[in-house]
């Protein structure tokens, strides 16, 4: 290079690290404030909730094994390892966790949860029944993988469609899968469309859902909107706030009324609806 | 038969790696040159929103995207520019859409040609429109059909064919989540490579009957994906500096187009050009501050440095306040290129270059991994491996980190502890990695075929 910053003062007009400059101090996970107020306090379920955090699917066999030689499968679940993920997707949203330590709790979640339903020996009953699709001709499906962990990592049952599905595929899941909400993703022009058809044949049926959530690239508010059902889904982890609504009886209407609120935080696509 | 693989890389030293300039510059119809000497400007476009509902309408929609970036490239006194069209869905799976909407685009490039003079060309990308999970990537109706739309795109005046094929994605997807770099290496260095040599043989074969190049394949998938999700300096989907990581792999996965013979002007988005360009001095298509309709990115003005091609980001077709999107982004990238043209013309064409690269070199680590005289080490790193797709993708992955430390050590780079700490991390990771292929290979193999349902290594012959 025949250039070169002569000192680093000169580059602080040119670019800033933020990230770098409000950092704060290195603190363990469960040292966190919000973490403490809802860690379990008594073992097994404090140890239960510790793998979680951590994302240690090894420590969450280990844990789930001790813990279920005393206790019920179902106290395992939720006084233990769903309170180790309440206390990730704290740490998520305000930002102390990133995107692959929430995947590695979910999986140490799901090794946990997996061994508690093989004790409880019938099904166990879900929070509801969500129905996820990527929109026929679309191969974009990170944000609905994402919608996916979070919803099943939270207790809900998912019929995962997969992508590019046809829309005739999703209006038979529905009927057959009677799910609180439907969630599609697209992130194309020319493939967003489907959503529209799917409310149409879903209108057909007489089956209105009380959210038909979307997210992705070209997919913006005033498109998802424009048809009946339609509620537009910004951030992957909404989905499960979205779904409790939905499961309370909250209808696609409120919920295009209500966004940010049903999710609790500021949400710029929405921000004339605070 | 294997294939050709650069053992050397095409430049002698970083400062001969410039914008408009490429070792091997490529000609095509309507008087374009690539890396002569100019810097060519590129705009592409989607299709808006219902175009989709009849061929007709498809045909229409992209001809009123070439009509109007043509008219503008003249209203502003452009000498020359690239269109591009990134096929939707329907322009790969239905062939003959694609045929017809290229035919359209290209008589009106031809018209304009004929009666300004201006140079033009009309890249066409195919969707891969290939689905792993249902029924593999090679030899199914979807696999077929993508080689009939190359052939209808290139029978009906495309200049140049790219593609940004998803090789590995299952595999990278899972990496990329779970912050699992062996994965990233697994998906992108080794079943990346092993698709692009599958996908680019038979693209350059259906290229070679044609007027048309076969220009390249950028890293979507991989790089550009895991960038995006890395965001900006508040995101926390994944670190930087694993970014910076994934794209240095991604440099050693799309030289295979090359080394199966693509021609360049390389696919712009994946944003590794700037590493393959050094290894094979072919030239390249980049994005960076005028993709800010598409997506943002931390490194703006750094890709400029040794582009060929400079491109925005697909956008929607749509009118702004200043016209409609085709001509408003040609016109951004357009003054782009004059400016990096008259550096050119005036002799301070390396002085530009540096400041643009000056800009963001320590913005981001992703940055400090792609300024050129970085980028070239890297480079050189996947050369002395040349040979194994595993070595090298390893190889540009560890140069990659030595580039970043030594950048944090001396104080230039700042970075937080997330974004140290994972790149110690994956380092550690990488160096424990076996030094032959095939036993990485088989470690790879009995651990993510069953972790993965999406994993089908039949699609790479495993
Ligand atoms: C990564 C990517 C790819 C990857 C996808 C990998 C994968 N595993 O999915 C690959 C390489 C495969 C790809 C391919 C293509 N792509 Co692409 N891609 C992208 C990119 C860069 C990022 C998308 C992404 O994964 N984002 C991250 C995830 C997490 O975001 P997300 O899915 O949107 O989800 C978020 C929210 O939407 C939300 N969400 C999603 N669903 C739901 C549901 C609910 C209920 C809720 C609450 C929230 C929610 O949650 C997430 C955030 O937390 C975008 C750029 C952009 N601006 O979006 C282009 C983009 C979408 N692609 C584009 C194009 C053109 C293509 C291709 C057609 C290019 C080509 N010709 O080859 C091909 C598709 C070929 C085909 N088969 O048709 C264009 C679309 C243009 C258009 N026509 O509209 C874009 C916009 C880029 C651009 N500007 O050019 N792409």
């Amino acid at each position: 290079m025949t250039l070169d910053w002569e000192s680093r003062e000169n580059t602080d007009f040119v670019y800033r690290r933020y990230n770098v400059i409000v950092e704060g101090p290195a603190i363990k996970p469960e040292d966190d404030k919000d973490v403490k107020k809802n860690m379990p306090p008594k073992e097994p379920f404090r140890e239960l909730a510790l793998a979680v955090i951590h994302g240690d699917s090894d420590r969450a066999r280990e844990a789930t094994k001790t813990a279920l030689a005393s206790t019920p499968p179902l106290d395992v679940i939720e006084k233990g390892l769903s309170k180790g993920m309440d206390a990730v997707s704290a740490l998520y949203a305000k930002g102390a966790y990133f995107l692959p330590d929430v995947m590695l709790s979910a999986d140490a979640m799901m090794v946990g949860m997996n061994m508690a339903d093989a004790k409880l020996g019938k099904a166990r009953e879900k929070k509801g029944t969500v129905v996820s699709f990527v929109a026929e001709g679309d191969p974009h499906d990170i944000g609905k993988n994402l919608v996916v962990m979070f919803l099943r990592s939270n207790g809900y049952e998912v019929v995962d469609l997969g992508r590019d599905v046809p829309n005739a595929d999703v209006v038979s899941a529905v009927k057959k899968a009677k799910p609180v909400m439907l969630t599609g993703t697209a992130l194309m022009t020319t493939t967003m469309t489907n959503f529209h058809h799917v409310s149409d044949m879903l209108k057909k049926e007489g089956i209105s859902l009380p959210i038909f959530g979307c997210g992705g690239g070209a997919v913006k508010r005033d498109f998802v909107e424009s048809y009946d059902m339609g509620v537009y889904g910004v951030k992957a982890f909404h989905a499960t706030k979205l779904a409790d609504a939905a499961v309370a009886g909250k209808t696609w209407k409120d919920m295009r009324k209500e966004y940010p609120k049903i999710v609790g935080e500021f949400v710029g696509e929405y921000a004339d609806r605070l | 038969m294997g294939i050709f693989r650069y053992t050397k890389l095409a430049y002698r030293e970083p400062d001969e790696m410039l914008f408009g300039h490429a070792k091997f510059p490529v000609s095509a119809h309507w008087g374009l040159q690539f890396g002569a000497g100019y810097v060519v400007p590129e705009v592409k476009v989607a299709p808006e929103a219902g175009s989709e509902r009849s061929k007709e309408v498809m045909v229409k929609e992209c001809e009123s995207i070439a009509e109007q970036a043509a008219g503008r490239a003249v209203d502003i006194g452009l000498p020359a520019f690239l269109l591009e069209q990134e096929h939707v869905y329907q322009q790969t799976h239905f062939p003959d859409w694609g045929g017809a909407c290229t035919r359209a685009q290209a008589d009106v490039l031809e018209r304009f040609h004929n009666e300004y003079g201006i140079k033009c060309g009309l890249r066409q990308t195919v969707g891969d429109t290939r689905l792993e999970e249902r029924g593999g990537l090679r030899g199914t109706d979807y696999d077929n059909e993508i080689a009939e739309s190359i052939e209808q795109c290139a029978k009906n005046g495309a200049s140049d064919i790219a593609a940004e094929t998803m090789g590995g994605k299952s595999v990278l997807d899972y990496g990329s989540m779970r912050g699992d770099i062996r994965a990233i290496l697994f998906g992108i260095g080794v079943l990346g490579s092993i698709d692009m040599e599958y996908f680019w043989k038979r693209a350059v074969r259906i290229c070679s009957h044609y007027n048309c190049n076969p220009a390249g394949d950028t890293n979507c998938s991989g790089a550009n994906s895991v960038m995006y999700i890395a965001g900006g300096l508040l995101g926390k989907d994944f670190s930087h500096t694993g970014a910076a990581l994934a794209r240095a792999i991604s440099a050693a996965r799309s030289l295979v187009a090359v080394e199966c013979g693509a021609t360049g002007p390389l696919k712009d988005c994946g944003y590794e050009n700037t590493i393959v360009k050094a290894i094979c001095g072919v030239p390249i298509a980049q994005e960076g501050k005028n993709a800010v309709c598409a997506h943002a990115d931390v490194m703006g003005n750094l890709t400029c440095q040794v582009a060929d091609v400079w491109s925005n980001e697909s956008v929607f077709h749509r009118e702004e306040m200043g016209g409609p999107t085709p001509g408003v982004w040609l016109q951004a990238t357009g003054y782009e290129a004059a400016l990096m043209n008259t550096a050119i013309q005036t002799g301070n064409a390396k002085i530009l270059r540096d400041l643009y690269t000056l800009t963001d070199k320590y913005r981001d680590p992703q940055g400090t991994l792609l300024a050129y005289d970085n980028a070239f080490r890297v480079a050189g790193a996947i050369v002395e491996y040349g040979k194994d797709p595993y070595l090298r993708a390893r190889a540009a992955a560890l140069e990659c980190s030595k580039v970043i430390t030594e950048a944090y050590d001396a104080k230039k780079l700042m970075l937080t502890r997330f974004e140290l700490d994972s790149l110690n991390k994956y380092t550690s990771v990488l160096e424990g990695l076996p030094m032959e292929s095939e036993r990485f290979i088989d470690e790879c193999m009995k651990e993510y075929p069953k972790r993965i349902p999406t994993f089908d290594p039949k699609s790479y012959g495993l």
